[in-house]
C-alpha cells in the first residue's frame, strides 16, 4: 500500500498543502516525543509511579510551573530539595557517634517556601533509634531549635545493625509537626517577646522560619544566607558513619518544573509526556483494526453481491446506528477499566461506515476492466478482493485509518474523564478528570487543566489535518477547488 | 421502492438498533455475573431490615433463622436467582422494554422519588434543551457559513475558517466546556460556573426560566462550539463537490443568478449528504452532551448517567443506556423520514 502511495506522489502532495505540512510536523514530533518516553519510562510508570503517593512526597502540592513567576510579578521560590549521602562533620563520641549535614542556601525571593520538610532514608542502628535535630541558623545571626526528636522505629538487637526506612524515608513535615509548633512558639517569645499559642503556628510554621515578625501582625521575608543543620545522634558506640544513607531537607517551592503539579505533589510534566505514547497507540490501533474489519468487509459485501452483501450491508446499517458513548460507557462500567478493552470495543463499533462506503467504490471496481482481465487470467475470488481491488482504493483506505484516530483518542479521554479511565496506565484524559474533580477548574489551577486538554486537542487536530491534506489525493476534484 | 417500504426498511433497521443494544446490555449484564451480585447484595440488604422487624416478634433465635430462610428462598425466588442468568432474559427484558425500570438505589428525584422511569422523565426535557437548542444553531450558521464559504473556496477566509473548523472539531467538548468555565465563569465572572438555578432560584416564572436560559448559554455554547467546525466543513465540501457537476455548469450557462444556481441547483442536490452528517453529527450531541452536563453540573440524563457511575448503581445505568439509544434512535428516524422527502431517488427508485 505504501509503494503505492509514493509512486502516485502522495506524500509530496500532502507536503504541498500548509495543513499537510503542519500535520505531518505534528505527526512526527508526537512520534519522537513518545519513542523517548518507551525507552525512558518503566513499563509499570502508572502503577509504581504516578498513582504512587510516596513517590510525590517530596513535591509541593498545586503550585504553578516554575516560568510562570515570569508572569505573575509575584515573588516566587522555585523548589529546592537539598540533599547529603555523607555527613559534613562527624563527632566520635562514646555512647555514638554525632552526624552533622549542614545545608547551606540563600534565600534570594521574597516569597515563604510553601512546605519544609526533612526526610531520613536507609537509618540502621544496633541498639536504639538514633534523636535528630533540625537547627536553622538565618541570615539575622539567629539560631531555631526546629526540631528535636528519636526516630521512629524498634529497639534492635544489639547484636546486628538493623535497617529502617529503606522504601519509604522517616519523612517530618515540620508544618504539620506538635513539637515544631511548641519550639516555634519558644523561639518567638525569647527573640521578639511574643506571645503565641503553639495551635496558632499552625499553617505558618515556615513563616516564622523564614521571616521576621512585623509589629503590625505578620511576618516578612528575611532574605539573605541560610544554614539548615540538621544532626543525627547516634546511641551505641558501634553505629558508624555510613549507617545513614542519605539525608534531605525540602524547601518546598511555590512553583515548580516545566508543568507544575497536582493536588498530590504529581509533577505533570512527566505524566503529560507519558500521555503521548499511550494517545497514539490508543488512536492508531484502533483506527488499525476497526478500517481493517471495515474494508475487508466492505470488500467482499461488494464484490461477493448478494446474501452476503446483504447480510453485511444490514449489520452495518445496525451498527452504524449504535450511539457509542454510551454503549462504550456501559461495557466498561461492567467489564472493567481496561485500556485494552476501550481499544477493542471502539474497534468492533467504529467499522461500519467504512464498510458501506468501501462497498460502494467496490462495486464501481467490480464492473471495471482491470478485475474482468484478472478473472480472466484465473485469478481467485479472495486474490482480486485482496490484491487487487484493495490495491485500488488504498489511499482512501489511508485517508479513513488517518480520519479514525483523532475519534478514538477522543473517546479515551471522554471516558476517562467520567472516571472509567485505566488506573494503571494514566492518560490525559485522567489527568484532566483528577482536575476536575478535586476542583481545580473552580479554584483556577490551569496548569492542571489547560495542558492535558491542549495536547488532547492538538493531537486530534493533526490527524485533523493530515486528513485535510490527503483530501485532494482521495477525491482529486477537490484539486482544482483549492 | 415505495415511500412506506423505504421507511419501513429504515425503521426496521432502527428496531434492530434497539434489540442489539438491549441484548448486549442484558447478556453482558448476565454473563458477568454483574447483575446477580447486585441483586444478592440488595437481597442481603432487604433481609436485614426483615430481620430486625421479625426479631421484635419472634424471640425464639431457632424459629426465627426458619422464617428468615424461607423468606430468603422467597426472595432467591422473586429475583429469579435461582435460575441461570439466560433463563431470566425474557423477564429482564420484558422490563426494560416497558420501560419498567425498577427504583435507583441512590440517586432521587427533586421529589425525592426513586422510581427510574421518574427520575428520567424528570431529566430528559432538560437533556433536549440543550441538544435541540444546541443542534439548531449549529445546523442554522453552519448552513449559511458552509454555503457561503464554498462560493469563496481557496480564499483567505476560506482557508481561515477550514482551519477554524479542524480546531473546532478537534477539542473535546467537556474540555472546551472547562475552558469556557475558566474564562467566563472564573475570570470575567459573567456567566455562572454551572447548575440550573442560581442559589435560591428566583421566584415567578418567567423570571425563573430567564434563570434557566442563563444557566444554559454557557452549555450550549460549548455544545455549538465544538459541533460547528465539523459541520460548516461538511457543508462547504459538499457544495464544493456538487457544483463542480454539470448541470451546475449548464444551470449556469442558461444565464441563471448565482443565487438561483445556489439555490435550486446546488443546495438541492447537496440537501441529501448534508442531512446524513446532521444525522451522524446527532451522535456527537448526544454523547457530547453527557460530558458537557457533568461538566456544568447540568442535571440532565447525561448528569444523570455520571452520577449512576459514580454510585455504581446498576438500574439506573442499564435503563439510562436503553434510553440514550431510544432517544438517538427516535431523532434518527425522524432524520430518515426527512431524507426521504429531501431526496427524489430515494422516493421514486
Amino acid at each position: 500500500m505504501l509503494s503505492f502511495l509514493r509512486r502516485q506522489g502522495t506524500l509530496k502532495l500532502m507536503l504541498s498543502s500548509n495543513s499537510g505540512r503542519i500535520g505531518v510536523a505534528l505527526f512526527l514530533s508526537m512520534v519522537v516525543i513518545s519513542l523517548v518516553v518507551v525507552a525512558v519510562y518503566p513499563l509499570d510508570f502508572g502503577k509504581t509511579k504516578w498513582n504512587n503517593p510516596a513517590y510525590w512526597a517530596d513535591n509541593p502540592q498545586s503550585v504553578p510551573p516554575s516560568w510562570w513567576r515570569f508572569f505573575t510579578g509575584k515573588d516566587h521560590i522555585v523548589h529546592h530539595i537539598h540533599s547529603a549521602g555523607s555527613p559534613s562533620a562527624v563527632d566520635p563520641r562514646d555512647t555514638g557517634p554525632l552526624l552533622r549535614y549542614n545545608f547551606s542556601f540563600d534565600a534570594s525571593s521574597g516569597a515563604i517556601p510553601s512546605f519544609t520538610s526533612i526526610s531520613l532514608s536507609g537509618v540502621s542502628y544496633y541498639s536504639t533509634p538514633p534523636v535528630v535535630t533540625l537547627r536553622l541558623r538565618r541570615p539575622d545571626g539567629r539560631l531555631v531549635t526546629v526540631l528535636q526528636e528519636v526516630v521512629r522505629g524498634p529497639q534492635g538487637d544489639g547484636v546486628t545493625p538493623q535497617t529502617r526506612f529503606d522504601d519509604t524515608p522517616y519523612r517530618v513535615f515540620l508544618s504539620g509537626n506538635d513539637s515544631v509548633q511548641v519550639n516555634l512558639a519558644d523561639f518567638l517569645f525569647q527573640e521578639f517577646s511574643l506571645q503565641a499559642q503553639p495551635s496558632q503556628l499552625q499553617g505558618s510554621v515556615e513563616s516564622v522560619l523564614f521571616g521576621t515578625p512585623q509589629p503590625g501582625g505578620g511576618f516578612q521575608p528575611l532574605r539573605g544566607g541560610y544554614t539548615a543543620i540538621v544532626d543525627l545522634q547516634m546511641r551505641d558506640a558501634r553505629d558508624r558513619a555510613n549507617f545513614v544513607d542519605s539525608v534531605k531537607f525540602v524547601r518546598g517551592g511555590t512553583v515548580y518544573g516545566l508543568m507544575g503539579t497536582d493536588a498530590t505533589g504529581r509533577d505533570l510534566f512527566t505524566g503529560l509526556l507519558f500521555g503521548f505514547p499511550v494517545a497514539l497507540t490508543i488512536g492508531i490501533s484502533t483506527a488499525l483494526i476497526s478500517s481493517a474489519i471495515g474494508a475487508a468487509l466492505g470488500i467482499i459485501s461488494g464484490y461477493r453481491g448478494g446474501k452476503t452483501d446483504i447480510i453485511i450491508q444490514r449489520t452495518a446499517d445496525v451498527f452504524t446506528n449504535i450511539p457509542l458513548l454510551p454503549i462504550l460507557i456501559f461495557l466498561i462500567f461492567v467489564l472493567g477499566a481496561k485500556l485494552w478493552l476501550v481499544v477493542l470495543i471502539l474497534a468492533l463499533f467504529g467499522w461500519p461506515g467504512l464498510t458501506i462506503t468501501t462497498r460502494s467504490m467496490v462495486l464501481q471496481i467490480r464492473s471495471g476492466q482491470l478485475v474482468e482481465a484478472t478473472q480472466a487470467l484465473g485469478a481467485s475470488q479472495w486474490r482480486i478482493m485482496f490484491r487487487h481491488v484493495i490495491f485500488q482504493i488504498a489511499p482512501f483506505l489511508l485517508a479513513q485509518v488517518i480520519f479514525f484516530t483523532p475519534a478514538a483518542i477522543l473517546a479515551e479521554a471522554g471516558l476517562s474523564f467520567l472516571g472509567l479511565g485505566d488506573p494503571s496506565i494514566p492518560t490525559w484524559g485522567q489527568i484532566l478528570e483528577s482536575g476536575f474533580r478535586t476542583g481545580a477548574v473552580f479554584v483556577g489551577y490551569w496548569w492542571w487543566v489547560l495542558p492535558p486538554g491542549i495536547l488532547i486537542a492538538v493531537t486530534a487536530l493533526c490527524f485533523v489535518l493530515l486528513t485535510m491534506a490527503l483530501e485532494p489525493i482521495v477525491s482529486p476534484r477537490l484539486r482544482t477547488g483549492q | 421502492m415505495s415511500l412506506g417500504r423505504t421507511l419501513a426498511i429504515r425503521g426496521l433497521t432502527l428496531l434492530g438498533v434497539l434489540v442489539v443494544v438491549l441484548l448486549l446490555v442484558i447478556i453482558t449484564l448476565g454473563a458477568t455475573g454483574f447483575s446477580e451480585r447486585i441483586l444478592t447484595a440488595t437481597m442481603s440488604e432487604q433481609l436485614r431490615g426483615e430481620r430486625e422487624v421479625l426479631a421484635r416478634t419472634i424471640r425464639d433465635p431457632l424459629q426465627l433463622e426458619n422464617a428468615l430462610q424461607a423468606r430468603r428462598d422467597e426472595l432467591v425466588r422473586f429475583y429469579g436467582l435461582d435460575k441461570p442468568w439466560y433463563q431470566n432474559l425474557p423477564n429482564v427484558t420484558r422490563r426494560v422494554v416497558t420501560l419498567d425500570l425498577g427504583q435507583a438505589r441512590t440517586l432521587r428525584t427533586s421529589d425525592g422519588s426513586s422510581k427510574v422511569s421518574s427520575l428520567i422523565m424528570e431529566r430528559l426535557p432538560r437533556t433536549i434543551l440543550l441538544v435541540t437548542t444546541a443542534s439548531v444553531i449549529t445546523s442554522v450558521i453552519g448552513l449559511w457559513v458552509g454555503v457561503k464559504l464554498a462560493t469563496r473556496a481557496g480564499t483567505g477566509w476560506d482557508k481561515a475558517v477550514s482551519y477554524l473548523s479542524a480546531v473546532s472539531f478537534a477539542l473535546p467538548a467537556w474540555w472546551a466546556g472547562i475552558l469556557f468555565i475558566l474564562i467566563f465563569a472564573f475570570h470575567l465572572d459573567v456567566f455562572p460556573e454551572g447548575g440550573l438555578y442560581g442559589t435560591p432560584p428566583p421566584e415567578g416564572g418567567l423570571a425563573r426560566f430567564g434563570d434557566l436560559l442563563y444557566h444554559a448559554l454557557l452549555p450550549i455554547l460549548t455544545l455549538t462550539v465544538v459541533s460547528l467546525g465539523g459541520w460548516i466543513y461538511a457543508v462547504r465540501t459538499m457544495v464544493l463537490n456538487t457544483s463542480q457537476e454539470f448541470f451546475v455548469t449548464v444551470a449556469r450557462a442558461k444565464g441563471l443568478s448565482e443565487g438561483q444556481v445556489m439555490r435550486r441547483y446546488i443546495l438541492r442536490a447537496a440537501a441529501p449528504p448534508i442531512v446524513t452528517s446532521l444525522i451522524l453529527g446527532l451522535t456527537g450531541s448526544l454523547g457530547g452532551a453527557i460530558l458537557t452536563e457533568t461538566v456544568f453540573n447540568w442535571p440532565g440524563m447525561g448528569r444523570l448517567y455520571f452520577d449512576a457511575i459514580q454510585s455504581a448503581d446498576e438500574t439506573v445505568i442499564v435503563a439510562l443506556t436503553f434510553v440514550f439509544t431510544l432517544m438517538y434512535v427516535a431523532a434518527r428516524f425522524v432524520l430518515e423520514v426527512l431524507y426521504v422527502i429531501l431526496d427524489p431517488r430515494v422516493r421514486y427508485a
